[in-house]
């Protein structure tokens, strides 16, 4: 296979040595079929072993590998390299703090999906016997796009809300919120309403669409908060009508 | 820990900057709402009234404006009906939502037509005593 | 201020959408036609000024008054409401319940005097 090579600019960022992130170069002999990753794992395994970042899957699964590639959040082991010109730039997620090099927290993010309780709520446990909870193939289609998240944290780095409103749970947490929503097997809505329309929720995005757009999984994030707006506006409305009759 | 940087191609990107055109284009509706306020108390007040409101529409500084805002909106528009499909629900009772290009295309023909229907009424042409 | 912004979000939420789609579909024709064509003269057999009594009469119908009362007062909301969030994109988060408690009370008066010239009509 033909080779030649390619400038990979890294962020890198020692916590230990440097006071802010600041740009490595590094001349890699890059095969025509590479993938953003490999070029950076032939930095790490052949260059300069201290370089550090995320991967595991190498197949689009795991959303591990998620960095600013040119500037554009970009899945790396999905990333021809041949997309790209002589010099390339990796970058760590933009919108999150950096641990070292291209690795990001994500504590902050995990707080935020776990307030949303992303799981099936029930209103009553069901006894084993039962049986299993069904669901139609149509019941399915009703969430399905937004259950295919791998929370790889491309859309987050790409939303201009999250980066002016640091507590904005943001677009797939609040995606994957939804989809629990419309999931026929779930009860938990109302218990989730709360946090979802509060401070950060649903009513902060202002629909740029960036998260639709970086999406690799075609979560369509957007989509979703768009939805979960309209459904809030919906029970919101109803709940005045349902308060009415109770008075009368 | 390194801070968090923004985005790195916002606000010049070129996704970024329709965002924000589209956002500044919309932000017209204030003005131009209380344009229409003021064209709907000068019909409200009468004939003199509402003659003297049109005579302030020949202002050539307010020709430029309502043609820079007429382009802009009319863009807006098309970037509007064009992200809403995707805004509604997969599924209404047993009626599934249909395909985008359909809702999308429909909402185009709707706009086309509440366009010239609103010109024409304002030209003179339909509508009116009959 | 975002403490009564936030909780009367549905409502503002509500109001901007449809502000958005009767704006989108009112506005352009309204700038270009009213607002260019017409006092240009560019429109070929076009009265202008547009005589009184060919709007009035559609105007003072109730569906006259009712279309006339969401084209005003909607898109109002719809640009407060996007006004507010410009604000917002630009990094001015930390005047966010000043600037959106700005942008919705000269909506809801805007909204409110249309209602007023709907009912004199
Ligand atoms: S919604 Fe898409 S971009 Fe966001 S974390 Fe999930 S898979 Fe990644
Ligand atoms: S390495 Fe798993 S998604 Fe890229």
């Amino acid at each position: 296979m033909a080779e030649h090579t390619k400038i990979i600019a890294v962020t890198r960022f020692d916590p230990e040595r440097d006071d802010a992130p600041r740009s490595q170069e590094y001349e890699v002999p890059v095969q025509e079929d590479w993938k953003v990753l490999e070029a950076l794992n032939y930095i790490k395994d052949h260059l300069d072993p201290t370089l550090s970042h995320r991967w595991s899957c190498r197949m689009a699964v795991c959303g591990s590998c998620g960095m600013n590639v040119n500037g554009e959040p970009k899945l790396t082991c999905r990333e021809p390299l041949s997309n790209y010109g002589e010099r390339v730039e990796v970058a760590p997620l933009a919108n999150f703090p950096v641990v070292r090099d291209l690795v990001v927290e994500l504590e902050g993010f995990l707080e935020k999906l776990g307030a949303l309780k992303p799981w099936i709520m029930l209103a009553k446990q069901r006894a084993p016997e039962e049986g299993a909870t069904r669901q139609s193939p149509a019941e399915l289609a009703d969430f399905k796009q937004f259950s295919m998240c791998i929370n790889c944290m491309l859309c987050y780095a790409a939303c201009p809300v999250v980066a002016n409103e640091p507590d904005f749970l943001g677009p797939a947490a609040l995606a994957t919120a939804h989809r629990y929503n419309l999931d026929s097997r779930d009860e938990g809505a109302a218990q989730r309403a709360e946090i979802m329309r509060g401070e950060g929720g649903v009513f902060s995005c202002s629909y740029a669409n960036e998260c639709a757009e970086v999406c690799p999984k075609n979560v369509d994030p957007a989509g979703a908060i768009q939805q979960a707006k309209l459904a809030n506006v919906l029970s919101w409305a109803r709940s005045f009508v349902v308060r009415r009759r109770a008075a009368s | 820990m390194a801070p968090p940087r923004p985005p790195d191609r916002f606000p010049a990107g070129p996704r970024y900057r329709s965002y924000l055109l589209f956002g500044m284009g919309s932000a017209l509706m204030l003005p131009l709402g209380f344009e229409l306020l003021c064209a709907l108390w000068a019909l409200a007040s009468g004939d003199a009234a509402w003659r003297e409101f049109q005579a302030g529409l020949r202002h050539p500084l307010r020709i430029a404006g309502h043609a820079v805002a007429g382009v802009w909106l009319t863009w807006v528009a098309l970037r509007f009906f064009r992200l809403f499909p995707k805004t509604q629900p997969f599924r209404l009772g047993p009626f599934r939502r249909p395909p985008d290009w359909l809702l999308v295309g429909g909402l185009y023909g709707v706009f086309a037509a509440a366009s010239l229907a609103l010109g024409l009424w304002l030209a003179g042409r339909i509508g009116g005593l009959g | 201020m975002r403490g009564l912004l936030l909780r009367l979000e549905p409502l503002i939420w509500g109001l901007f959408g449809g502000g958005m789609f009767v704006g989108a579909l009112l506005l352009p024709a309204w700038c270009l036609v009213a607002g260019v064509l017409l006092p240009l003269g560019l429109l070929p057999a076009a009265e202008f000024p547009i005589l009184w009594e060919h709007l009035y009469y559609q105007l003072s119908q109730p569906l006259g008054r009712a279309v006339a009362w969401s084209a005003v007062a909607l898109p109002l909301w719809a640009g407060a409401h996007q006004a507010r969030h410009l604000v917002t994109d630009f990094g001015g988060l930390r005047w966010d319940g000043l600037v959106g408690g700005l942008c919705y009370a000269a909506a809801a008066l805007g909204s409110l005097l249309a209602a007023f010239a709907v009912l004199a009509l």
